[in-house]
């Protein structure tokens, strides 16, 4: 391939997939205990086993979404109006013709998505966190497992469209998760500003 | 099989507590060090070996200033069971044919959120994290035995039957309300008041948590509403719109 623009680095590529693993684990493993599938629990060697591969892998994604922050939240914090117009436009999605504004290394959807993993991501955790470490408090519980549930929910439609946006949805972009690299043309396309930056 | 019940009647306990030295023999349950409080209540608290206890509720009035009240403490076994609910571990809590609630140690995962969804306050763990609580001697019960404690009551305050024998009984002996009657979805433990449950010591209306509710009518089907909304919006914007192609994305400008 010729011009290329390295887009994510190494510690980019495999956070995120420590990220994307823990997290199937996490909702593979919740949708058992939501549903009381058996055969989830088969897989994960009995429901007792599950809750300890649950609780653990809860660990792996906390700790993966607070390395995430120094690749994305500097990026995610900045909010200019041409995001706003981004957003109003709805990231040109909408139709073939759209037109939208230039964007930088995230877009304004990217950004938004960025924001709501982490705030829900760190909900979600913490609210595992106290039951599982702070057992026997029914307020604790209670308000636990609301604040678990509601983070769950968000998490997996946000997380579903994510996978749209990132595979289906825009040919070329997964490669960014494997090489780290896209075509200089691709980029200039969606992140101009970025890579107008960058001295392209 | 008809759903039974036990029956309580704090007028009539005399307090000599043979219901809980029944269960702990029936259900091999250890004795542990208690505290004396200075009232005939012993041991303090529902623990792992301690599935029912008598409350002790002194009621002093001018009319009668030795009203005494022993309220018998256990899982009510909710014909709507806010610890089911909130289960995550299939099998862990379950419903025997007779009505009752009751645990299967080897399914329990130790998470407590049982404790969380139960409106009584009577789930206890034990040292191996697993849940402890009355079954209404289930396995009595199912070879159509009284639970220990009503078979052990020597003055009919704990009383065991088909549920709706148990509340005519409360009612043709006087007690025009039965606690339980009704309640989250008709408790299996029914309780003869002769004054408001407050009295006793009790919760007027018992209910199951709202954060229970809220998440099991909206959030728990939201996981796969949403789940499904989701891929199917993904699905319809490819159709109905299509990918971005390299070739057809502009400049942005």
């Amino acid at each position: 391939m010729s011009n290329m623009i390295k887009k994510a680095d190494a510690f980019e590529i495999v956070n995120h997939w420590t990220t994307a693993i823990s997290f199937f684990l996490l909702v593979v493993s919740g949708f058992g205990f939501l549903f009381h599938i058996g055969q989830v629990g088969s897989v994960f060697g009995g429901f007792s086993q599950m809750r300890v591969i649950h609780n653990y892998a809860g660990l792996v994604f906390a700790a993966s979404l607070l390395l995430s922050v120094f690749s994305y939240l500097g990026e995610a914090l900045i909010f200019s109006g041409e995001d706003v117009i981004w957003l109003i436009k709805g990231g040109g999605y909408l139709s073939k013709t759209g037109k939208v504004p230039p964007q930088g290394k995230l877009n304004a959807g990217q950004k938004g998505f960025y924001l709501l993993l982490l705030l829900a991501g760190i909900v979600i955790s913490a609210s595992g966190l106290t039951i599982w470490l702070m057992p026997g408090i029914r307020k604790w519980l209670l308000l636990s497992h609301l604040l678990h549930n509601i983070s769950f929910d968000l998490l997996l439609i946000a997380v579903t469209g994510h996978i749209y946006l990132a595979t289906l949805a825009n040919p070329g972009t997964f490669r960014i998760m494997i090489y780290g690299t896209v075509p200089l043309e691709w980029a200039r396309k969606r992140h101009a500003k970025w890579v107008q930056k960058m001295g392209f | 099989m008809s759903r039974k019940a036990l029956l309580i009647s704090p007028e009539l306990c005399i307090g000599c507590r043979g219901c809980q030295t029944a269960c702990k023999s029936w259900n091999q349950l250890s004795a542990e060090k208690t505290q004396n409080k200075g009232t005939a209540e012993n041991p303090p608290d529902l623990s792992p070996n301690v599935y029912n206890r008598i409350r002790y509720v002194e009621v002093p009035s001018a009319a009668n200033p030795v009203r005494w009240l022993f309220v018998s403490q256990r899982c009510m076994h909710c014909g709507d069971a806010g610890c089911m609910k909130i289960c995550p571990a299939p099998g862990a809590l379950y419903r025997t044919k007779e009505g009752a609630v009751a645990f299967n140690k080897e399914k329990c995962i130790g998470c407590r959120l049982c404790i969380g969804g139960c409106p009584f306050n009577v789930p206890r763990y034990d040292a191996k994290d697993k849940i402890a609580k009355c079954t209404l001697c289930s396995d009595r019960i199912s070879a159509g035995l009284a639970p220990a404690c009503a078979k052990t009551c020597p003055s009919g305050a704990i009383r065991f039957g088909d549920r709706d024998a148990m509340i005519d009984l409360s009612k043709k002996t006087g007690y025009a309300k039965v606690y339980g009657e009704a309640d989250l979805g008709g408790l299996g433990t029914l309780f003869a008041f002769r004054d408001a449950p407050a009295v006793y010591g009790m919760e007027e209306k018992p209910a199951i948590p709202e954060s229970v509710i809220f998440w099991n009518r909206i959030l728990r089907p939201l996981a796969y509403w949403g789940l499904g909304a989701a891929v199917a919006a993904s699905l319809l914007h490819y159709v109905a719109v299509g990918p971005k192609r390299d070739e057809e994305v502009k400049k942005d400008e």
